[in-house]
């Protein structure tokens, strides 16, 4: 007899319980909502995902620490929960962004990408001796035929397309702030601010550059995709997502 | 060897060949006035043609010359030719095509498969043809000295048999012919089936190359002793038509001759494309209207055809 | 065409090529350029892989205009020198923009068809967006070079308009070897038994910047010459000119021998 709140039910991942829950997915989600908060914004010229980065000690060199990933030129995540099942996660995004541009010569749309790590995510939920991966991730990237989008990817390996979103321990209070501050037409420059307004509210401690991290999607114009589309059979098309540096942080931050 | 009887002495290949040497020993000939070593006149000399320079010269050419395809293969009617005659109370009937291929290369679309050895006969042309048309040649050469000499003409037989002597000689090393001596002689129309293995064949009704399997099928559901002249030449043109669209190797134009007691005629060149889509003309006897093409016979035969391509 | 006898494949014990049985275990083949690369073993394979690309014949071009692209193919389908039918279409849609062409085994013509029209109907529910020419050819080349050391026996020809970010249409023509390698080109691409004859008359003929009408009449007089000097092609012809708003068929009629 197991105990507490899941009973025998907690134990297998892949048996319901009487209820119709599967309760070791919502175990999945009460440690996300344990990890730091991470949040994502759609502006009419780009996106920007941000997160906080705490350390344990100051003797950890947090400048190793990497919670926004890039995946393939086009796309970028962040997560909040445990940081190894993300790992996996990001190894896994970019092994399937490479084989998709083996097959088409080309990187994969967000939506296509999101898909396959939430199949990834999803497995976990169905396979024997297995456990949910215990993340949330805010997917964020560009791609022609869609634009700019911004998906957010749970345990259970649902999805969702947001205009913005946050995902941690302060998402409940985040979210309300990012619905007061919102609107359809922020650039893209607003939206970082926002972003970092949205952090900086329940944020423990001093907010530097060391403890923020911020990535980037950038809307590219019509004359660079004419140039990396068609031209770009060789050379690599420019990236529309990257991650901003500490200096460029710093000079956000100082505003 | 020189004396005046030794002429006339009844001659095989070989005599006959002696014969020349001597005379042109005679009449002082010489190469040069042939203009090739490789002419009748070198033939003359009795030094016809170079071999190559190797102990065993017949097993070396039957080594790299005979069918690379298949060293094992005794039959050599070579790709790329159909040719038939055949023989009924109106005469011969020789149809052929006018395809030259070298591999899936069409080098030529009017090639004169027939060749008129004398006003009285004609030779088909099959595998390589300057065999063909070198020997038919030479043959003629030797009609006429036959005629010459026997102030008659050659028979249809005599003349093949002389043709088939000539290249079972040469066996072996390479030569690829085959072809149908046709013509007119005191039995009446004559057909004979000669290839450079040496088989000779005395028949009414042949058809050679690659196509001939096509040209059989038409001919022999076609043919009867008693057709008109008509009806004949259009069976020999109906059945080159078949050839020529079935097989890859076979087609662009029919060329047609019509052997009588006068000797042959040539009847017409046609277009197999132009027979495809328009046929031979209004007032051909069993001519289908509208041309042989398979979606014109087809058309509305079977319920899984489509209707005819449009124009 | 390229060498085939590459894809003669060769183990230490004895080689196959795909389709024909392995023969004893003992049996060993040699590689072209060994002192016995003519012996009668690897002969043998390598005369079946080179006829197998012609066995049934026809052939595909494909040729880049001003805003437009046309590509067309012949309609003999052949057993070797015997024609079977003369309405055997090589060329099959792939988009509205979009046909792709196959030339050479015809079994593998149809199979190739049937996984392409199966990998595109994936593509377009999986990922609901266009499939662009520059995707598709690279799925192409992807699922050919799976098949490495056993190839179909074919060699693919896409043509298409290609959408640009600023929303007008580019003319787009790739083809592929039977193993997926890409060869891009700006003016034509031709496959099948009478490539090297196409190339000849698509040199010849073509020129920068047709009119979809120009065009049509250039590639129409390209194929119908170039197969009336093949043995293995011809017998009638399709003709497809895509231009952004419409594609233009025509069925012309050719040779019939």
């Amino acid at each position: 007899m197991a105990t507490a709140d899941g009973g025998a039910y907690s134990y297998s991942l892949t048996v319901f319980s009487p209820s119709g829950k599967l309760v070791q997915i919502e175990h999945a989600l009460a440690a996300v909502a344990q990890g730091t908060t991470s949040l994502g914004i759609k502006a009419s010229n780009g996106i920007v995902i941000a997160t906080e980065k705490k350390s344990s000690s100051i003797l950890i060199d947090d400048s190793m620490i990497e919670k926004v990933a890039v995946i393939c030129p086009n796309i970028g995540i962040v997560y909040s929960g445990m940081g190894p099942d993300f790992r996996i996660l990001v190894a896994k995004a970019r092994k399937s962004a490479q084989a998709y541009w083996k097959i088409y010569g080309e990187y994969p749309p967000t939506r296509v990408l999101t898909q396959e790590i939430a199949t990834v995510m999803q497995q976990a939920t169905q396979s024997g001796g297995v456990r949910p991966y215990g993340v949330s991730l805010l997917v964020a990237g560009y791609d022609v035929h869609r634009g700019p989008s911004l998906y957010q990817v749970d345990p259970s390996g649902s999805f969702w397309a947001w205009k913005a979103s946050a995902i941690g321990k302060n998402m409940i209070n985040a979210k309300t702030f990012l619905e007061k501050r919102y609107n359809d037409d922020i650039s893209l420059e607003d939206a970082i601010h926002t972003a970092l307004l949205t952090l900086k509210e329940g944020f423990e401690g001093q907010m530097t550059e060391k403890t923020i991290e911020i990535g980037v999607i950038t809307v590219p114009t019509t004359d660079e995709l004419e140039v990396g589309k068609i031209g770009g059979e060789t050379g690599r098309p420019k990236p529309t997502f990257r991650k901003l540096t500490e200096e460029e942080v710093r000079d956000y931050l100082a505003l | 060897m020189n004396s005046f009887a030794s002429r006339f002495i009844a001659s095989s290949a070989e005599n006959e060949i002696r014969q020349a040497k001597a005379m042109a020993e005679e009449e002082g000939l010489t190469d040069a006035m042939w203009g090739s070593d490789a002419g009748f006149g070198s033939l003359v000399t009795g030094h016809a043609f170079n071999v190559p320079a190797v102990p065993d010269p017949s097993a070396f050419l039957r080594l790299h010359t005979d069918d690379h395809a298949d060293p094992n293969c005794k039959i050599k009617i070579q790709h790329g030719t159909t040719t038939l005659a055949f023989r009924y109370k109106g005469g011969v009937i020789v149809a052929v095509d006018s395809r030259a291929t070298a591999g899936s290369y069409i080098a030529s679309g009017t090639v004169k498969k027939v060749i008129e050895i004398n006003p009285y006969l004609l030779g088909t042309m099959a595998g390589g043809a300057a065999d063909c048309q070198y020997w038919e040649t030479y043959l003629g050469i030797q009609c006429r000295l036959h005629e010459l000499r026997n102030k008659e003409r050659i028979s249809v037989s005599a003349a093949s048999k002389y043709l088939s002597n000539l290249v079972y000689s040469y066996k072996g090393m390479g030569l690829s012919m085959g072809t149908m001596i046709c013509g007119w002689d005191k039995t009446g129309p004559a057909v004979f089936y000669v290839d450079s293995d040496g088989t000779r064949l005395k028949g009414d009704l042949f058809s050679v190359g690659s196509g001939s399997t096509f040209a059989y099928g038409v001919l022999d559901q076609g043919y009867s002793w008693d057709m008109s002249d008509e009806e004949a030449q259009e069976l020999g043109r109906r059945s080159i038509y078949a050839a020529g669209h079935r097989d890859a190797f076979s087609g662009n134009t029919i060329n047609l001759y019509h052997v009588q007691e006068d000797g042959w005629k040539f009847i017409g060149n046609y277009d197999v494309t132009k027979m495809h889509y328009e046929g031979p003309g209004p007032d051909v006897p069993g001519a289908p209207v509208g041309g042989y093409g398979y979606d014109v016979r087809t058309h509305g035969r079977f319920s899984v055809l489509p209707t005819a391509v449009p124009a | 065409m390229s060498q085939i006898w590459k894809y003669v494949r060769v183990t230490p014990s004895g080689g196959r090529v795909r389709g024909v049985p392995a023969r004893s275990s003992t049996t060993s083949i040699s590689l072209p350029g060994t002192p016995d690369h003519l012996s009668s073993q690897s002969t043998l394979i390598l005369r079946f892989v080179m006829s197998i690309m012609e066995h049934n014949g026809g052939s595909v071009v494909a040729m880049a205009g001003k805003n437009c692209v046309a590509i067309a193919c012949d309609l003999r389908l052949g057993a070797g020198a015997q024609t079977i039918a003369t309405n055997f279409e090589k060329i099959f849609p792939v988009t509205d923009r979009m046909y792709l062409g196959l030339a050479g085994l015809a079994s593998d013509v149809v199979t190739l068809r049937e996984k392409f029209r199966y990998l595109t109907n994936m593509f377009l529910i999986k990922e609901s967006r266009p499939l662009e020419p520059s995707t598709f050819a690279h799925l192409v080349s992807s699922t050919l070079y799976e098949r490495r050391f056993g190839p179909y026996f074919c060699e693919p020809v896409l043509a298409g308009l290609e959408r640009t970010p600023s929303g007008s249409y580019k003319p787009y023509i790739v083809g592929t070897d039977l193993i997926g390698c890409l060869n891009f080109a700006k003016d034509f691409i031709v496959t099948g038994t009478a490539s090297d004859k196409l190339f000849g008359v698509a040199e010849g003929l073509w020129e920068p910047d047709l009119e979809p009408e120009d065009l049509f009449e250039t590639i129409s007089q390209t194929l119908m010459n170039a197969v009336d000097r093949d043995a293995y092609s011809g017998w009638g012809a399709v003709v497809h000119v895509i231009t952004p708003d419409k594609v233009i068929t025509r069925t012309l009629k050719g040779r019939m021998d």
